[in-house]
């Protein structure tokens, strides 16, 4: 959290973490097209040609003044790809709150695990710890067939009980919820602590 | 100094307060008005713009700042890979007709600064150094209104947000 006071500006900045494919820059694109313009910023995605993040994607968000300040969101996303390790822990740098969006098709349960203890082990260098931090779950792809019961991926994956939503990502069903609920648990969080 | 505080659940808290603003603010000018840059930013390492200077109308600098801080984050993995033990201090991108000077002052904050390729860049490295030297003291000064953050996010400011956000995201 960056807090400039001659601005009154309060900036937060969020993290869309998850496997490679599992809809983060879809979270961000259905933001991006549902906001009011005089509310959001450019969305910018360094991708490869074929598509993929590379890098991050990058957005900031307004909601106007709350009690004269005005609080600003960064959202980012990381590459999901295992090779882009490096560029994911880089992001993190001075991150908020995390929203992890978990693919719920059963083939990418392992990839979903793996990148979770991938986040795990970066928050780590950093001494912080998943227990802790304000991070929420979103089980994307929920309209896919043959998809995991959510019983069973928060099972698997949701080991802290933090909040988790189903999601639609290419839809925007859940999207706002995630965004709304991680705002919440790092204002929480903040609140808890003074 | 910069007031930063580590919370409870390990993120970080960094403030700013007005003097240093000021004061930064200040020593962007005089660094755009000596080196007549097109525009200079000044950001923290985690990608948040703190204030800009020169010709920004039509320039997207909280866009630009994020990239300047990835910029410096993928030259420091790239500096563990080659060998170097300490992070790039600066970078420099050259192009046809405008070039991009990027210096880090301290660890948590950075300098970016824009200018066209009639300026010489070793112009561009003397005045930058100074600034940096000016900005890093700016940043050590101590603030005098420390308390006033205790009361910032309060009940009442997490249910208006929470309104605020409902009113957004409808």
């Amino acid at each position: 959290m960056f807090i400039n006071w001659a601005l009154q500006e309060i900036n937060l900045k969020i993290v869309y973490y998850g496997p490679g494919m599992s809809g983060k820059t879809t979270n961000l694109e259905y933001i991006h097209s549902k906001l009011d313009p005089s509310l959001k910023g450019d969305l910018v995605s360094l991708k490869t040609k074929e598509d993929r993040t590379i890098f991050f994607d990058f957005m900031q968000i307004e909601v106007g003044r709350i009690k004269g300040k005005k609080p600003k969101f960064n959202l980012y996303t990381v590459p999901g790809q295992v090779y882009y390790a490096s560029s994911r822990k880089v992001i993190l740098n001075g991150v908020d709150g995390i929203v992890f969006v978990a693919d719920s098709q059963p083939h990418r349960m392992e990839a979903n695990i793996e990148t979770l203890l991938d986040l795990e082990s970066n928050l780590k260098q950093d001494d912080n710890t998943l227990e802790k931090f304000p991070w929420v779950i979103q089980y994307n792809k929920r309209d896919l067939p043959g998809t995991e019961s959510i019983d069973v991926l928060q099972k698997r994956l949701n080991f802290f009980n933090v909040p988790y939503f189903d999601g639609i990502a290419v839809r925007g069903d859940g999207v706002f919820n995630t965004l709304k609920s991680v705002i919440n648990s790092v204002v929480q969080n903040v609140q808890n602590q003074l | 100094m910069v007031k930063t505080k580590k919370l409870k659940d390990g993120s970080r808290q960094v403030i700013l307060n007005g003097k240093q603003y000021d004061i930064i603010t200040k020593v962007l000018s005089e660094l755009a008005t000596k080196t007549k840059a097109s525009a200079i930013l000044f950001a923290d390492m985690s990608g948040q713009l703190i204030s800009q200077r020169g010709n920004t109308e039509n320039m997207n600098t909280t866009v630009l700042s994020a990239l300047a801080a990835s910029d410096f984050a993928a030259t420091s993995e790239m500096a563990k890979l080659v060998g170097e033990e300490a992070k790039f201090k600066l970078l420099f991108h050259e192009g046809d007709k405008r070039n991009v000077y990027l210096s880090n002052v301290g660890d948590d904050f950075f300098l970016v600064v824009v200018f066209d390729v009639s300026v010489t860049l070793g112009l561009i490295r003397i005045y930058t150094k100074k600034a940096i030297e000016d900005l890093a003291t700016a940043l050590e000064e101590n603030s005098d209104d420390d308390d006033q953050d205790t009361q910032i996010i309060d009940s009442d400011f997490s249910t208006l947000l929470g309104d605020a956000l409902d009113d957004t995201f409808k």
